[in-house]
């Protein structure tokens, strides 16, 4: 029978142990495996990252870099951060306080004023292309240093949009698992409302009666792979890990809701807590909001005020827990807002400078790397590009930013962005962390 | 051989089996109409099939006319006939020698190799063992499968021309029809359907990368409607590939006025990257790499793709600085945007604060997004060239570096020239492409694989290198109708024998020694799943068109100088905003009430383009619409969620008002074939005894003679809402087999 031909060396055979291994929920076969962390210069101290993504650019001059008394600095005040000569926006009270545990960069420099150039540049160190979509940095951490837990997937991603790259050319195996609404946790993990366990599992004798003569029939890796998938969902919606992402199951959770901030990006941060405590390495909260052409000043103290405390709860929370120093946090943007206030009240898109932050992880707090002029229109010092950004993730995890990965189609690709070295012709990478930041 | 027409081809293959037509062409012919009419006339060949076909007639003055062949005398549609090379049935024949030529060929070929194998001496006894089993396998996957029955048929041939399963009255239909025929005529009519335009829309939406905003950074100002409304209407009339393709390369202005430019702003500013996608999907070329080197395993250099760059080079996606002013038809846009913006102020239609509407000069700015032909070429090598043919930002000159050469004296730019090489015979990739993908898209597994990667030396690389020669001359000879070219795919053995049962082995498909015994299993596209569950929410699954071309013409054709009041110009971005919509038949506009619970239970291709992430469609693999091919059919746990949990399999298609409840398994015929009718909408075929037993074990356990009816029917309802659940979820409805 033609049974015996279902052996090894099939045409999806590599597709079907990756397919099998397909995570999303960290359904998987594969082995855990890769490189280990490089510890080499403070870095590689951060197994896990929390990359808090404020969408539709982040104005600089309200957050991290405010120019009070600047004829373009509008009517943001300063506050004191404890060091002398440094100071946050107003907006940003918690971080002021905290400061010691931050440190921001001024003097970041993006290429392009279109918002979703700008977010793929700095989610991924490369140009947008036609041909190729480059990966983020969860799955580069994962490709560079294999899967962290064996069931939980290696990257989330919460509140995205549909324009993330997620994991590019590594392929949806290694995609990050999106959740829409913290609060609502992973999406259909439950039966639907209304179907008990009895008529649930009724259905599913119904269903393996009715499909087992076409199983019979064809043995494909595909459809051996889709009954697979069937049998680890079901034993996933029994799982434990499943409880990891339902944020209702949080100790104290209305008290925790409400220091947060009871909002999107308040949740998303305990939702993140709540998934690298339990062994998720890359989980991206993206934020909204923060395209302010009109009345910035009627929104930034929502905005600014919501991701302040947001960040200022969960530094104390992954302190309190010893995580602090094992978990990267970093606020990135894709550009910063134009010091010249517009007809509108507001201020649009500004790519030549704007400002991020990052602490925990082996970062050094209480400082604050390049500076912008003193309008805040240009870089004055140490031009940071997104690629340096990624670098500087890349270095705190501890993941190898000469390692060359090959695309499917053969072409070469580094973490933080790739040029040729002209003394060796070899590919070298691009980005360079900023080692000033690391302790 | 690319020169020999497809019916010396036959000629030589077949000795004959279809007539040249070399003979007719010297004498003039006497041809009557079946009312008896005459007319003097050459015959210059056919267009079209089946009801459509014409016969060309050259008349004494040079002229040719089309004529009906069904108006023909029955002499000479018998003439006709024996001199199409349409003929679905003769063509699809000839595929099937060619198909078990090769399995015969490849068998006897293994099964020499397994009597040699004992005495092979440069193999250890453990490579014998392996080498064995390796040709047994392969022995096997060289006998033809068994032919489908009506119901496997059926349900493919739905999915694979109208990109759905049948509904349950065109089930019923198909398997009581008597006719000898029935199965060419079902092709037929569903290559006519507007299932096949969606199909075949999606499966170039995906390949041309069509979304919402066109271009790659999404300019969600610019409306993609033209664009998508234009490749419906070019499938939906048939217009021959090579047509189509030299359209999409050539054609100038804004997209509301010439859709097909949207093939060139889908990668606006990113001119090298749509050379590499025009190679990779009109030619089933790999040149990404000589973008910055030497092409590493093929005869590309990295000059090579410049000089084919260059072609293009003159071609600009924006229109700049005084084209820009001039782009509308009343003097100075700026100006005529402040006016605007000062009327909605002065009538206080601005938010407070705002001085500024931001809609109206984004809106009116995609006047810029243009195809324009400029006078310079701005194609230079780039600044680390290296190779000692040309200098770091030399400019380089248009040329081809395969197929024919080119005469840019003939041509008003270099890009018509281009594309006329693409799409000239003497392109020996172009067709080739075409008919592997075609292939793919009916077997499952393409001639070549990957099928965007085609060796420059054919012979041995394909699967079946006789077979694939002879699709690319039939396709030429179909004057490229991608409809005709289908429909001889369609009727032929070997695509309707039964689907393979086990996976082809990696060696088979990089050696090229899967001869088709059957097409390969496959999991349904997104598409496919999604696009079958609009037929178990229908009786009329195309009901609801995506409708906004003629509207957003309208509104972008309007002069701004002519916007003078506030309400004009608020009208104005009403109608823009409202130009694009999901209409029915009858012309009215989709309310939410239509919509099964919001669900949008509409085909995919009327939808947005692509749907968000995290909809069903892209959970099952939509493409995202960022690069060529980026669908993908694995599958994943989120996928498993959704039809176990998500609303679609449990209220959607199983609430008491389903409409497979209401309508079909209360609707129609007797409740006591319930089960069979829930088992032909879903699986199309009836169920065995067993699955029926199984079936119906819920309905007689719970329901007694006291309920009352209504109780009763609750009961019943719920027990086959259980029946659809569970047949939703089984892999028999997820593959196509």
């Amino acid at each position: 029978m033609k049974d015996q031909l279902n052996k090894l060396d099939q045409l999806s055979r590599r597709q079907f142990v990756a397919r099998a291994a397909k995570t999303a929920l960290g359904v998987s076969i594969l082995p855990i495996a890769g490189a280990n962390r490089l510890l080499a210069a403070g870095g590689g101290k951060a197994e896990h990252c929390i990359f808090f993504y404020m969408s539709g650019g982040m104005t600089h001059m309200e957050t991290f870099d405010p120019k009070p008394g600047a004829e373009t600095g509008g009517k943001t005040k300063g506050i004191s951060t404890g060091v002398a000569g440094i100071e946050l926006a107003e907006y940003m009270p918690q971080l002021a306080q905290r400061f010691s545990d931050i440190a921001v960069v001024r003097s970041m420099t993006q290429k392009t004023g279109d918002h979703r150039g700008g977010a793929y540049w700095m989610r991924t160190s490369y140009e947008p292309r036609a041909t190729i979509i480059h990966p983020s940095m969860g799955p580069w951490a994962q490709t560079l240093l294999g899967k962290k837990h064996d069931t939980l997937p290696d990257s989330v991603v919460i509140g995205g949009g549909g324009e993330h790259p997620g994991a590019g050319f590594f392929g949806p195996a290694l995609a990050p698992l999106p959740i829409g609404d913290p609060d609502k946790g992973v999406q259909n993990s439950a039966p639907y409302n209304g179907v008990s366990n009895d008529l649930f599992e009724k259905r599913l004798d119904l269903m393996n009666t009715f499909d087992d003569s076409f199983r019979r029939k064809f043995q494909t890796d595909e459809v051996k792979a889709y009954t697979q998938f069937y049998e680890e969902t079901l034993k996933l919606m029994k799982s434990e890990d499943l409880a990891t992402f339902d944020l209702s199951l949080e100790e104290k959770y209305e008290e925790k809701a409400a220091r947060y901030g009871n909002t999107r990006v308040g949740k998303g941060a305990m939702l993140a807590k709540r998934l690298v405590s339990s062994g998720v390495r890359f989980v991206e909260v993206v934020s909204g909001g923060w395209d302010m052409h009109n009345d910035l000043w009627d929104a930034i103290p929502t905005t600014g005020g919501q991701l302040d405390q947001a960040l200022g709860s969960l530094i104390d929370d992954l302190k309190a827990e010893g995580l602090f120093e094992k978990t990267l946090i970093v606020v990135g943007t894709e550009f910063g807002r134009t010091p010249i206030i517009n007809a509108n009240g507001g201020r649009d898109h500004h790519p030549r400078v704007f400002s991020t932050m990052f602490a925990g992880g082996g970062i050094k707090g209480g400082q604050v790397y390049g500076a912008s002029d003193d309008k805040g229109i240009a870089v004055k010092e140490n031009p940071v590009e997104a690629k340096d950004f990624n670098a500087t993730i890349a270095h705190a995890m501890g993941l190898d930013l000469n390692k060359v990965i090959y695309a499917p189609s053969g072409r070469p690709f580094l973490v933080a962005g790739h040029t040729r070295d002209p003394k060796t012709d070899g590919i070298v990478t691009e980005g360079h962390p900023i080692m000033e930041l690391f302790s | 051989m690319t020169t020999r027409t497809l019916k010396n081809l036959l000629f030589t293959l077949f000795g004959g089996l279809v007539l040249t037509t070399a003979s007719v062409q010297a004498e003039m012919r006497t041809w009557t109409s079946a009312d008896g009419k005459t007319l003097q006339a050459d015959f210059a060949g056919t267009a079209g099939a089946g009801a459509n076909a014409v016969v060309k007639l050259k008349l004494a003055d040079g002229s040719t006319i089309d004529y009906p062949v069904a108006k023909l005398s029955e002499a000479d549609r018998l003439f006709v006939k024996g001199n199409l090379p349409t003929d679905p049935a003769a063509l699809a024949s000839e595929i099937d020698k060619l198909v078990l030529n090769k399995l015969r060929e490849s068998y006897y070929g293994l099964r020499d190799e397994l009597a040699a194998l004992p005495q092979k001496a440069d193999l250890t006894p453990a490579e014998k063992v392996k080498r064995k089993e390796e040709i047994e396998k392969e022995m096997l996957m060289c006998v033809p499968n068994e032919p489908t029955n009506d119901n496997q048929f059926l349900r493919r041939i739905y999915l694979d021309v109208a990109g759905r399963i049948p509904t349950f009255d065109e089930a019923e239909a198909f398997l009581n029809d008597r006719a000898p025929n029935k199965r060419a005529l079902l092709i037929d009519k569903l290559l006519d359907s507007e299932g096949f335009v969606m199909r075949m829309y999606t499966y170039y939406a995906d390949i041309l990368r069509i979304r919402e905003g066109i271009t790659m950074m999404g300019n969600g100002d610019l409306k993609a409607d033209p664009y998508m409304e234009y490749i419906k209407a070019s499938i939906r009339e048939d217009k021959p590939y090579d047509v189509l393709v030299r359209e999409l390369l050539t054609a100038k202005g804004k997209v509301w006025e010439e859709p097909a430019v949207g093939y060139l702003i889908a990668d606006q500013g990113m001119r090298l990257c749509n050379l590499s996608n025009t190679f990779t999907i009109f030619m089933g070329t790999e040149i990404t790499c000589a973008q910055c080197h030497d092409h590493p395993f093929e005869e590309v250099y990295q000059m090579d793709f410049y000089k084919m760059a260059a072609f293009m080079g003159t071609t600009e996606t924006t229109a700049r600085g005084g084209d820009a002013m001039m782009m509308m038809g009343s003097g100075d846009y700026r100006a005529e945007i402040d006016r605007m913006n000062k009327v909605l102020l002065d009538a206080g239609k601005l938010r407070p604060n705002q001085t500024q509407d931001q809609d109206l000069g984004q809106w009116f700015g995609t006047h810029r997004t243009q195809v324009v032909d400029t006078e310079s070429n701005v194609v230079k090598l780039p600044h680390d060239y290296k190779y000692d043919d040309g200098e770091p930002e030399m400019k380089v000159d248009p040329g081809t570096y395969f197929g024919d050469k080119t005469d840019l004296s003939k041509y008003e730019t270099p890009r018509e020239a281009f594309a006329d090489w693409v799409v000239s015979p003497g392109n020996p990739r172009f067709t080739i492409n075409a008919v592997n993908r075609f292939w793919k898209m009916a077997f499952g597994l393409a001639q070549i694989e990957p099928v965007y990667n085609i060796p420059g030396h054919l012979d041995g690389q394909a699967q079946n290198y006789e077979l694939l020669t002879f699709l690319e001359e039939m396709m030429k000879d179909l004057d490229f109708s991608v409809k005709d070219f289908f429909r001889v795919i369609y009727n032929t053995a070997a695509y309707q024998r039964e689907a393979e049962t086990h996976t082809p082995s990696l060696t088979q498909v990089d050696k090229g020694t899967y001869h088709f015994p059957g097409p390969v299993l496959r999991r349904m596209t997104a598409e496919q799943i999604w696009d079958s569950l609009v037929a178990l929410t229908t009786a009329d699954p195309e009901s609801v068109v995506r409708r906004g071309a003629d509207e957003y013409k309208q509104v972008m054709s309007v002069d701004p100088a002519s916007l003078k009041t506030a309400d004009e110009i608020l009208k104005w971005k009403e109608d823009f905003r409202n130009a694009s919509k999901l209409q029915k038949y009858s012309g009215e506009v989709v309310s939410r009430e239509d919509n099964v619970g919001g669900a949008q239970m509409f085909r995919a291709s009327e939808l947005r383009q692509p749907m968000p992430a995290d909809h069903f469609l892209r959970m099952f693999g939509q493409s995202d619409k960022q690069l060529i091919e980026n669908q993908f059919t694995t599958g994943s746990a989120p996928q498993v969620m959704a039809l176990l949990n998500g609303s679609i399999t449990n209220a959607v298609l199983t609430s008491p008002d389903a409409y497979l409840i209401k309508e079909i398994a209360f609707g129609k015929g007797s409740k006591r074939d319930n089960v069979d009718k829930i088992f032909l909408s879903v699986l199309s075929r009836y169920p065995t005894a067993q699955e029926k037993t199984a079936a119906q074990s819920g309905m007689r356990a719970k329901t007694d003679r006291d309920m009352s009816e209504a109780e009763k029917l609750k009961i019943e309802a719920q027990a086959i809402g259980n029946v659809i659940w569970a047949l939703v979820n089984t892999r028999e409805f997820m593959f196509i087999q």
